[in-house]
C-alpha cells in the first residue's frame, strides 16, 4: 500500500500486483467518504492556503465526499506539507500513529516531495524520509484543482496521469 | 403501637451503642460493638418507619416525664415514618463505614461515637414527638450533639468557626421554632400535636400565618433555605466525613420534616400566598445552591451547596402542594407531598453516599481539593463505581432514583393550569422553569464533580498512589444498592408512600397513582405517565443491541494499544487537563453578576507575555449573604450590646440600686 | 443577508464542475515546463541544471533528467532558454510512485543513452 522510507522499490511481481489490488480495494472503501487531516511539517503556508480553498464554495471538496477533520483519530488520510523539519518529526510520527488503519499519506508541495530544501541538520528534506507516503502531489503551491485530482487518485476515483506524461512539447503530453 | 415499640427498640440500641463507644479508645472491640448496635438500631428504625407508614398514625404514648421538661409524649406518625426510614438507612450506612475509616483514629473517637449515637436517638425522638415540649427538647439536644460532632476534628480556627456557624444559626432557628409552637399551643390550649392539628382551624388566620412563617424561617435555618443556609458550606468541610454525611443526609431533612409538619399536618388550610411564597423560596434556594456549587473546588463544600439545591427542590414541591390545596386540587396536593417525600428519601441516600465517598477519597488521596485529585476511578475501582451510581442519582439521570422523584415533582408542577388562575399558573410554571435550570446545572456540576476527581490522569503524586485497600466499601455500597432499589422498585416505594399520604392528608392516591402494577400516573389520568421499572428494563435492553453488534462484528485480529492523542506534544502533563475551575468557567462567566468575583493578578515581571516568572492569580466569589445580611445583623447586635454594656458596670452599688428599683416597681404594679 | 442572497442568485453557481468537466481556470495555472528536445542542447541542459533553485534537473549522458515533483514553477528555466523550454499546461500531476514523476528528456542530436552520470 505504501513505500516505506528507504525501502527498495522492487518487489516480487505477483506480490506487487496483490499489494496494488489491496490498495485499490481500500481506496474504494473510502471513495465516497474520506476524512482528511492536514499536517504542516514546516511549510511556508502557501500549500495550506490552497488546501483551505478546497473548502471554499468554488472548489468545495464536500461535494466529492471529502471532509477535513482536526482529529487524527477520525482521519483516513494524512495530507502532509512541508520539508519535515526534524523538530516536528516526533509530532508527525505521533499523528501518523494516532490514525487508525487503514490510512493513506499524501505528500503535497515541492518541499514535501524533496525539492527546494536539502536534508540538513534542520530538516529531512522530504516527507518520505520519515513517513510512508502513498500519493505525491507536485506543485508550489499545488492549486486546489491539483489537490482534488490527487485526492481522487488516492481513493481510486480518477486514473493517475503522471506516469503517462513525458513533458515533451508537441509530443504526447 | 408496634411502630412505637420498634422506635423504642431502635432508640435503646443506639443508647447502648453510645455507652459501648465510651471505652473505644482503650478497648479493642468496643468500637465494632458500638457500630454493631448502631447498625442494629438502624435496621429496627427502618422496620419501625415502614410499619408506621403502613399502619398509620399511632396513638400518643406518654411514658412519663418531669416537671422541668414536661411530659414526654411520643407518637409514630406516617409522615415521620418516611423520615424514620431514612434515618435508619443512614444510620446503617454510617455504622458500616465507621470501623474501617477509624482504624487509625484520633483519640477523640469515644466522645464522637457517643455523641453521634445520642444524636441518632435525639433525631428519632424529634420524629416520634407527640407533644411540643418533647419536640423542642429533642430538637435542641440534637442540635447540641451535632455541634459536638462537628467539633470532633483536632482543633483549628476553621473547625471552630464552622461549628460556631452551625450552632449560631441553629439557635436562631430554634428561637423561631419555639415562638411558632408557643403561638399554636397557646391558641389551641394544648401541647399535644394531634390536638393542635385538630383545633388549628379555630385559630384566626393572621396567627396561623404568623406561626407558619416563623416555622418556615426557623426550620429553614436547619434545612438550609436561602438566605439562611450559610452554615452548610462552613460546617460540612470541617466535620469528619461521616459527620458531614449525617448532617446532609439526615439533620437537614429534619428541618424539612419540621416544614412538612407545619405545612401539612398542623396548619394545612391557608391562603394561596403561603404556598406561593414557600414555592418561590424553594425555587430560589435551588438555583442559588447549584450556582454556588459550580464555584467550589473543595468536594465537601460542593456537596453542601448541592444539598441546598435539593432542599430547594423539595421545598418547591411542598410549596406548590400548598398552593394546589388552596385552589381545591386535593389530588395534586397529596401528589406533590408524596413526590417531595420521595425526593427526601432519594436525596438522603445519594448525598450520604457521596459524602462517605468524599471521606474515602480524602483518606486515600490526601486531599479534598478536586484539583489535587484525578484518575481515582482507576486507582480505586470500587469507590469509582459506587460514586458513579451516587452521581447518576443526584444528577437525576434515568433510570436512577433522582430521576424518578424529580420527574414526579415536575409532573406535579406542570399541572399548574388546574388551579384555573392565570397568575398562579404562571408562577408555578416559573418555579418549574427554575427547577429545570437547576436540573441542567446539576448535571453540569456533577459531570465536573465526578469527572475531575475520578477520571483523567492523577494531578498529584498522592492521588496517583491512592489505593482503596482498607477503605470502607460496605456502607457506601449499601447506599448505592438502595439508590438502585429506590429506582427500580419505585412502584413498591410509591405504594408505601401513598399509604403514608393517605394517613397524613386523607387523600387516597393509590388508585390514581398506580393503576396498573408498574406504571406511574401523576394524579390525573389524562396528563402523562411513565414506568420506572419498564424504563430500567428498556435501557438495559437498548444497551444489549450495541453489545451484540460489537460481539458479532468486531475485528478478529488483535487490537493495538496506542497512547492517547495529545496533540503531538512532547510530554502530556496531568496539569494540562481540565481543572475544576476551568470546567465551570463558562457558567461562572454567564452568572458573573451573582458571583461578582474579586480577581487579583500579580506578575513577577511586567512582561505582558508573562514569560519571566510565575503569575499569581486569585479569584474569590463575593460572599453575598455573609456580607450583606449576616455581618450587618451581627454588627447591629454588637452595637446594641455596646449600648447596653454600661448597665453591667460591675459596681455593686449600682446593682443594689437596680434591686431597689425592681422591688419598688413590683410594689407599685401590685398595688395598682 | 438579503443582499448576499440576491447577489448570489445573480452570479449563479460558481462551484467548479471539475473533475466531471474541465475547469476553465486550469489554463492559466502555473505549472512545470515542457521541453523541445530538438532545441535542447547539451549547453542548455548544463545551464538548466545550474540555475534551477529546486534542483529539479540532472544530466545523465545524453539525457536530461527532470524531476516534476521538485519543480516549483518559478519559470527560471523558461527565461533561460525560451527556445527549448515552454509551458506544459499540466496540473494533474499526482503520482502513486515517486519515480513516475522523474522524466527523461533526450537531448538534441544524441541518442538516448541509459547511463546515469549526474
Amino acid at each position: 500500500m505504501s513505500s516505506e522510507p528507504g525501502a527498495p522499490a522492487a518487489m516480487p511481481a505477483g506480490l506487487d500486483a496483490t499489494a496494488d489490488e489491496l490498495r485499490r480495494r481500500i481506496a474504494r472503501q473510502f471513495g465516497r467518504s474520506l476524512h482528511i487531516r492536514t499536517l504542516d511539517t514546516g511549510s511556508c503556508a502557501a500549500c495550506e492556503q490552497e488546501i483551505r480553498m478546497l473548502a471554499a464554495p468554488h472548489y468545495d471538496l464536500h461535494r466529492l465526499g471529502f471532509f477535513l477533520t482536526p482529529a487524527p483519530r477520525h482521519a483516513d488520510l494524512l495530507l502532509v506539507t512541508g520539508p519535515m523539519l526534524r523538530a516536528f518529526a516526533s509530532a508527525a510520527r505521533k499523528t501518523y500513529d494516532a490514525m487508525p488503519s487503514p490510512k493513506f499519506v499524501v505528500a503535497t508541495g515541492a518541499c514535501a516531495l524533496g525539492g527546494v530544501y536539502q536534508p540538513d541538520e534542520f530538516s529531512y528534506g522530504s516527507v518520505a524520509a520519515h513517513l510512508p507516503v502513498d500519493v505525491w502531489i507536485p506543485g508550489c503551491p499545488p492549486s486546489p484543482l491539483a489537490l482534488l485530482q490527487g485526492l481522487m487518485v488516492a481513493v481510486d476515483r480518477m486514473a493517475e496521469k503522471a506516469s503517462q506524461l513525458t513533458f515533451i512539447a508537441g509530443g504526447t503530453l | 403501637m408496634t411502630a412505637l415499640l420498634l422506635f423504642g427498640i431502635a432508640g435503646g440500641a443506639w443508647a447502648v451503642a453510645a455507652i459501648c463507644a465510651l471505652p473505644a479508645g482503650t478497648l479493642g472491640g468496643a468500637m465494632r460493638l458500638s457500630c454493631g448496635f448502631s447498625a442494629l438500631g438502624g435496621v429496627v428504625a427502618v422496620a419501625g418507619g415502614i410499619s408506621s407508614l403502613l399502619s398509620g398514625d399511632s396513638r400518643v404514648v406518654s411514658p412519663g416525664g418531669s416537671s422541668v421538661v414536661g411530659t414526654l409524649q411520643l407518637q409514630a406518625t406516617s409522615l415521620a415514618g418516611v423520615f424514620a426510614v431514612l434515618l435508619g438507612v443512614v444510620a446503617v450506612a454510617i455504622a458500616l463505614y465507621l470501623p474501617r475509616s477509624r482504624k487509625d483514629a484520633a483519640t477523640a473517637t469515644p466522645a464522637y461515637l457517643c455523641a453521634y449515637n445520642f444524636a441518632l436517638v435525639a433525631s428519632l425522638v424529634v420524629l416520634a414527638a407527640g407533644g411540643v415540649p418533647t419536640f423542642l427538647v429533642a430538637w435542641e439536644s440534637m442540635a447540641l450533639l451535632c455541634y459536638v460532632l462537628i467539633l470532633h476534628r483536632p482543633r483549628s480556627s476553621q473547625v471552630a468557626s464552622g461549628a460556631f456557624w452551625f450552632l449560631a444559626l441553629s439557635e436562631a432557628g430554634f428561637v423561631l421554632i419555639v415562638a411558632a409552637f408557643v403561638i399554636l399551643a397557646a391558641k389551641t390550649g394544648s401541647l399535644e400535636l394531634t390536638v393542635i392539628a385538630a383545633r388549628a382551624h379555630l385559630i384566626s388566620a393572621s396567627w396561623r400565618n404568623t406561626a407558619y412563617l416563623m416555622a418556615l424561617a426557623g426550620f429553614g435555618f436547619k434545612a438550609g433555605l436561602v438566605p439562611l443556609h450559610v452554615w452548610l458550606p462552613e460546617a460540612h468541610p470541617v466535620a469528619p466525613a461521616d459527620g458531614s454525611a449525617f448532617l446532609s443526609g439526615l439533620i437537614v431533612k429534619l428541618g424539612v420534616y419540621g416544614i412538612a409538619l407545619f405545612a401539612f399536618r398542623l396548619l394545612p388550610e391557608g391562603a394561596a400566598w403561603r404556598g406561593i411564597l414557600t414555592m418561590g423560596i424553594g425555587a430560589i434556594t435551588a438555583a442559588i445552591g447549584i450556582l454556588y456549587a459550580m464555584a467550589e473546588r473543595d468536594i465537601k463544600r460542593f456537596l453542601a451547596f448541592s444539598t441546598i439545591e435539593n432542599i430547594g427542590i423539595i421545598v418547591t414541591a411542598f410549596g406548590a402542594a400548598m398552593t394546589f390545596l388552596a385552589y381545591g386540587q386535593r389530588a395534586l396536593w397529596a401528589f406533590l407531598l408524596l413526590a417531595g417525600l420521595y425526593h427526601v428519601l432519594n436525596h438522603g441516600c445519594y448525598k450520604t453516599l457521596l459524602f462517605l465517598e468524599a471521606g474515602i477519597t480524602e483518606h486515600a488521596a490526601g486531599s479534598r481539593d478536586m484539583d489535587r485529585l484525578g484518575g481515582l476511578a482507576r486507582a480505586m475501582p470500587r469507590a469509582g463505581v459506587i460514586a458513579f451510581v451516587g452521581t447518576l442519582g443526584i444528577a437525576a439521570l434515568p433510570p436512577l432514583n433522582g430521576f424518578v422523584s424529580e420527574w414526579l415533582i415536575f409532573q406535579g408542577l406542570f399541572q399548574g393550569f388546574r388551579t384555573h388562575s392565570d397568575l398562579v399558573a404562571i408562577l408555578i410554571v416559573v418555579a418549574a422553569a427554575t427547577l429545570g435550570l437547576t436540573g441542567g446545572l446539576a448535571i453540569y456540576a456533577f459531570v465536573r464533580g465526578y469527572g475531575i476527581p475520578y477520571l483523567g490522569m492523577p494531578r498529584t503524586l498522592r492521588a496517583a498512589e491512592a489505593t482503596e485497600r482498607g477503605q470502607p466499601v460496605a456502607g457506601p455500597g449499601l447506599l448505592a444498592v438502595a439508590c438502585v432499589a429506590l429506582a427500580v422498585g419505585a412502584p413498591v416505594v410509591l405504594v408505601g408512600l401513598a399509604r403514608a399520604i393517605r394517613t397524613a392528608t386523607g387523600v387516597s392516591l393509590r388508585p390514581i397513582l398506580l393503576p396498573g402494577k408498574l406504571t406511574v400516573i401523576p394524579a390525573h389520568t389524562n396528563f402523562s405517565g411513565f414506568s420506572p421499572t419498564y424504563l430500567t428494563v428498556f435501557l438495559l435492553a437498548v444497551l444489549v443491541v450495541p453489545v451484540l453488534i460489537y460481539l458479532a462484528g468486531r475485528p478478529r485480529g488483535s487490537s493495538v494499544v496506542v497512547p492517547v492523542w495529545d496533540g503531538g506534544t512532547l510530554a502530556f502533563k496531568p496539569r494540562m487537563q481540565y481543572s475544576a475551575m476551568t470546567f465551570s468557567a463558562p457558567t461562572r462567566v454567564i452568572f458573573d453578576a451573582l458571583y461578582r468575583p474579586e480577581v487579583s493578578v500579580q506578575r513577577a515581571s511586567d512582561d505582558p507575555a508573562g514569560r519571566s516568572g510565575p503569575v499569581h492569580y486569585e479569584s474569590q466569589a463575593l460572599p453575598v449573604f455573609e456580607k450583606y445580611l449576616y455581618r450587618p445583623v451581627v454588627g447591629a447586635v454588637e452595637w446594641l450590646a455596646g449600648v447596653v454594656r454600661p448597665l453591667q458596670s460591675g459596681d455593686v452599688n449600682l446593682y443594689l440600686l437596680y434591686v431597689f428599683l425592681a422591688v419598688l416597681v413590683a410594689y407599685l404594679v401590685a398595688a395598682v | 443577508m438579503p443582499q448576499w442572497f440576491v447577489k448570489g442568485l445573480r452570479r449563479g453557481v460558481v462551484t467548479t464542475r471539475y473533475p466531471a468537466r474541465p475547469d476553465p481556470l486550469a489554463a492559466i495555472l502555473p505549472g512545470p515546463p515542457a521541453f523541445r528536445p530538438d532545441a535542447l542542447t547539451s549547453r542548455i541542459a548544463e545551464d538548466l541544471v545550474r540555475i534551477c533553485p529546486s534542483r529539479a534537473f540532472a544530466r545523465a549522458g545524453g539525457t536530461l533528467i527532470f524531476d516534476a515533483g521538485a519543480c516549483t514553477a518559478c519559470g527560471r528555466c523558461r527565461d533561460q532558454a525560451p527556445a527549448a523550454v515552454t509551458v506544459s499546461g499540466e496540473f494533474e500531476l499526482a503520482a502513486t510512485d515517486r519515480s513516475a514523476l522523474i522524466k527523461r528528456i533526450p537531448l538534441r542530436g544524441e541518442a538516448s543513452t541509459d547511463e546515469v552520470t549526474a
